[in-house]
């Protein structure tokens, strides 16, 4: 079986180059976030810090960071209670006109971005919602609603359905039943759908761009950086949103995404 | 007798198009063991959730201790009942699982873990009080279940099949553990299975139902020597069931030719008429065989074709001249007194007075 | 059943409606609807006109426009489809369980980081004299010309659109009932032959559904046709941009955004119908 032993190394590297042309951009970007050269190549220029003492002078980028974190902890909040009612709604009831209440609720993301945020860019300044914070995270509360309401369907479709009923018959009412049972069953998927609705919503920039005014977030100081010319400092930024993304990714993973697949495997 | 617990007048419950309940009128007394047995989808676990408030009778009133439960939410009952799956809450440990229900009630924190620990010593499950519920065996899950129930202390538990889940040896074990609770705390037990075995060891009174209606009430000897139907008859199996033409009824005796002979039955309340088709049966264990020809009033000649053994307990299936299908259980040290093989050719015999006249044909 | 109002039940879907109802609903409606709002002095005053359906379907530019995003929409789902088969299939056939789980892991790590980032970061990369033109520099290659083409752009869908391809794939293959790829190979089927006869059709819903989802990626990403593309053609997401963000023309953006969602639910519905068409001669 040689042939196949070879055959393997082959689809094996087939694959490594695959992962290459996905992360080689992420590491580039951390590797010239540290290079002295103004426009990166190789050879590489002298280890430097200069982007990132830049980045943190700057006024801007900690605005924009703190614009950030206040509108992807908002959405993320908004779109897991979103989802996590949807999810709980669907999990436990059926009713007339379902198909098009889950769709009400999945169909954001198939639309493309540019549109929603034309749409949401109209739509909100007719309402006065226009150029806030406020907008920015009622959209986002929409777009990411759907990651949040599969993440915690999964997570109810694990749960014995007598579980609910269990509370009740043992005296709880429902309300009772939703806060003793059903929340404390679902929680590590509540916490992972915060993380992953937040990292969405932490890079969303075409929304954001559209509907946020002069109230910027960090995709779209760094989508203003860009349209001007090669800055490193994006390099520098692109660190951090790196690491935060990879943060709540891996928190979500922990508190999650692991166990679903072993509980699946 | 005393007033019933509860009480079913002409209930019945639909799910859509589905009838999973006809027309049930049914006394549960106080104190009494009660078994609801049929197979799957034939009504018995919706009776149960009835009973418990989860699903709502679309006719007829259901009374618990004289009052109206029609419309009584799920939590405002006390009407405990051990799930089929158990319906542990896994995020909690075994104490706290028993302490839920006091908990719901608003029992303070001390008085809640006094009395769980109290019920878990008397499950002998005390030192896993504060082990999560997903590291305990079968049999201990099934005790913290029983327990999480027993704490409320109710005036009666509802069981679905809770022993469907644990291995045959188990459920011998926690059958005597379910008897003795309940005669120890003098409540009544409402116990749904689709298991004949737990129904006949542990019930007072057995309610056998088919397609949503009652098949027959009565106790385990009632059901298995005197089955009121066909279809109880079968579904209790080990009987023999023969039909034929009623020739002659007296208030004792009835006549009834049958494909494989005229043979006696005891005559039932009301008298058979003349010329129509009845059924009647007799257990296999009340069968006897013989190599001569007995003197019996009802006898068959027969030929072996199978046997087969449960433990000690032997079944032959024989077959008379005309076709006709019998079945004989008997222990295996009585067998070996007879040297029989495929083939052999036997009489078998049977006393009128174990002779049961069914309802219907 | 007893019909009553249910407090308990309403409160965990009216809000949810409501609030999709106004913020999702509601600004697709909208949409539509300032699609015939006219433009006056720089400000858009409600009116029923096809003004602006006629001016840009009435320019050639803007028809253009459609061919070209649909084209190298259509190119880069099915670049990025076939590039990604082999990988699949040797994670779904040849990988183990384990291996498999990691490198679905590691696929899924790219959508919830920035693409912004990422695509800034192909920027430099693909430069004249960057990363990559250097690397080739050493063999004695090039420097190419790759930023500002239709190389560029189909790079940055890929950098969208290829980790989706390679999961939804490896996933819709790893399903395969393994015992039908063994019925084929030994009945002597060849193993070129297996991929094409069983294990394509096999997984075509599967595979239909990741090509879709690999266009419609593409086909509203404004990000690498307009840093890596040079915007030399615009696509319809640029056209949008373009005419919102400079021109103050809501309502002809408007117009060229529902075209796109046209095009999309009628490629859309093609794809699925494709998809879950049973094959000739079943029943």
């Amino acid at each position: 079986m040689t042939g196949n032993r070879a055959l393997n190394i082959v689809l094996g590297l087939y694959v490594l180059l695959i992962f290459i042309f996905v992360f080689a951009p992420i590491v580039f970007s951390l590797v010239f976030s540290l290079n002295s050269q103004r426009f990166p190549t190789i050879p590489l220029g002298e280890f430097s810090t200069e982007w990132y003492e830049k980045i943190l002078a700057d006024p801007d980028i900690w605005r924009a960071a703190l614009n950030s974190l206040i509108v992807s902890g908002c959405s993320a909040v908004l779109g897991t209670i979103l989802g996590f009612a949807t999810a709980y709604s669907d999990f436990r009831y059926s009713f007339r006109f379902k198909g098009p209440y889950l769709a009400l609720i999945l169909l954001p993301p198939t639309i493309p971005l540019i549109i929603m945020a034309l749409a949401m860019l109209a739509w909100l300044s007719r309402l006065g919602l226009s150029g806030q914070l406020w907008s920015i995270i009622i959209a986002h509360s929409v777009l990411t609603a759907p990651f949040a309401m599969a993440i915690i369907r999964l997570r109810l479709q694990q749960m014995d359905p007598d579980l609910e009923a269990a509370a009740w018959n043992l005296g709880g009412s429902e309300w009772q039943a939703m806060r003793h049972v059903i929340l404390p069953f679902c929680a590590p998927a509540i916490v992972s759908a915060l993380c992953l609705t937040a990292a969405v919503s932490f890079d969303e920039f075409a929304v954001a761009w559209f509907v946020s005014g002069l109230n910027k977030t960090v995709p779209v100081a760094i989508l203003e950086i860009v349209q001007g010319n090669i800055d490193p400092q994006v390099n520098a930024i692109g660190t951090f949103v790196f690491l935060t993304s990879m943060t709540l990714v891996i928190l979500a993973q922990v508190f999650f995404i692991s166990r679903q697949i072993r509980k699946t495997s | 007798m005393s007033d019933p617990l509860v009480t079913f007048r002409n209930v019945q419950k639909r799910f859509g198009d589905f009838v999973a309940v006809r027309d049930m009128t049914l006394d549960i007394q106080p104190g009494e063991f009660l078994a609801i047995m049929g197979s799957s989808g034939c009504g018995k676990t919706t009776t149960l959730r009835m009973l418990a408030g989860l699903e709502q009778p679309t006719r007829g009133e259901i009374r618990i201790a004289g009052r109206l439960m029609n419309d009584v939410k799920p939590h405002d009952r006390d009407t405990p009942l051990v799930w089929q799956s158990l319906a542990l809450f896994p995020f909690l440990t075994a104490r706290e699982n028993v302490e839920f229900g006091l908990k719901m009630r608003g029992v303070d924190k001390a008085e809640r873990k006094r009395r769980a620990l109290e019920w878990l010593d008397r499950m002998h499950i005390g030192e896993f009080a504060d082990r999560s519920v997903d590291t305990l065996s079968g049999g201990q899950k099934q005790r913290v279940a029983l327990a999480r129930s027993l704490v409320m202390e109710p005036q009666m538990l509802l069981l679905d099949e809770p022993l469907s889940a644990l291995d045959a040896n188990l459920v011998i074990r926690m059958q005597g553990v379910l008897t003795q609770l309940q005669k120890e705390l003098g409540i009544t037990f409402v116990y749904v299975t689709h298991s004949q075995s737990e129904a006949f060891a542990m019930a007072d009174r057995v309610v056998i139902m088919s397609q949503g209606d009652i098949a027959q009430i009565g106790t385990p000897k009632d059901i298995y020597r005197a089955p009121a139907n066909r279809f109880v008859a079968e579904f209790v199996g080990r009987n023999n069931i023969l039909t034929g033409t009623v020739k002659e009824a007296s208030s004792e005796t009835t006549r009834l030719a049958t494909p494989a002979g005229t043979f006696m039955v005891e005559t039932p309340e009301t008298e058979p008429q003349t010329g129509t088709k009845r059924s009647f049966v007799v257990s296999a264990d009340l069968v006897s065989l013989s190599l001569e020809e007995p003197t019996a009033a009802n006898r068959v000649h027969a030929k072996v074709i199978s046997e087969e053994f449960i433990g000690s307990v032997v079944t032959l299936f024989l077959e008379s001249g005309d076709g006709q299908e019998f079945k004989v259980q008997m222990q295996e040290r009585q067998l070996m007194n007879y040297d029989l093989h495929a083939g052999s050719q036997v009489w078998l015999s049977w006393e009128t007075e174990n002779a049961h006249m069914l309802d219907g044909d | 059943m007893t019909k009553r109002l249910d407090l308990y039940a309403l409160t965990w879907r009216l809000p949810i409606i409501l609030w999709q109802l106004v913020f999702f609903v509601g600004p697709v409606l909208f949409m539509v609807a300032i699609s015939f709002f006219v433009v006056r002095n720089y400000r858009m005053q409600p009116a029923f006109d096809f003004v602006n359906w006629e001016k840009m379907l009435g320019r050639g530019y803007v028809w253009d426009s459609y061919w070209y995003t649909l084209f190298i929409a259509s190119l880069s789902a099915a670049i990025a489809m076939l590039i990604a088969f082999p990988a699949a299939y040797a994670l779904a056939f040849r990988a183990s369980e384990n291996l498999r789980r990691w490198a679905i892991f590691l696929l899924i790590i790219p959508f919830f980081t920035s693409y912004l980032v990422r695509t800034f970061s192909w920027y430099v990369i693909l430069a004249e004299t960057g990363v990559l033109n250097a690397l080739l520099g050493y063999v004695g290659l090039g420097p190419y010309t790759m930023l500002n083409t239709h190389f560029g752009t189909v790079v940055g869908y890929l950098t969208l659109t290829l980790p989706l391809a390679v999961i939804l794939q490896t996933v819709t293959m790893a399903n395969i009932d393994r015992t039908l790829i063994e019925a084929a190979r030994n009945l002597g089927c060849k193993p070129l032959a297996t991929i094409w006869r069983v294990v394509i059709p096999l997984s075509k819903t599967g595979l239909i559904i990741a090509a879709l989802f690999c266009f419609i990626l593409s086909f509203g990403d404004f990000i690498a046709p307009f840093y890596l593309g040079g915007s030399q053609e615009p696509t319809l997401p640029i056209l949008i941009l373009d005419t919102t963000k400079s021109g103050q023309q809501w309502p002809r953006a408007a117009v060229v955004a529902i075209m796109m969602m046209l095009t999309l639910f009628a490629i859309a519905f093609t794809a699925i119908a494709l998809a879950y068409r049973k094959p000739k001669g079943a029943r």
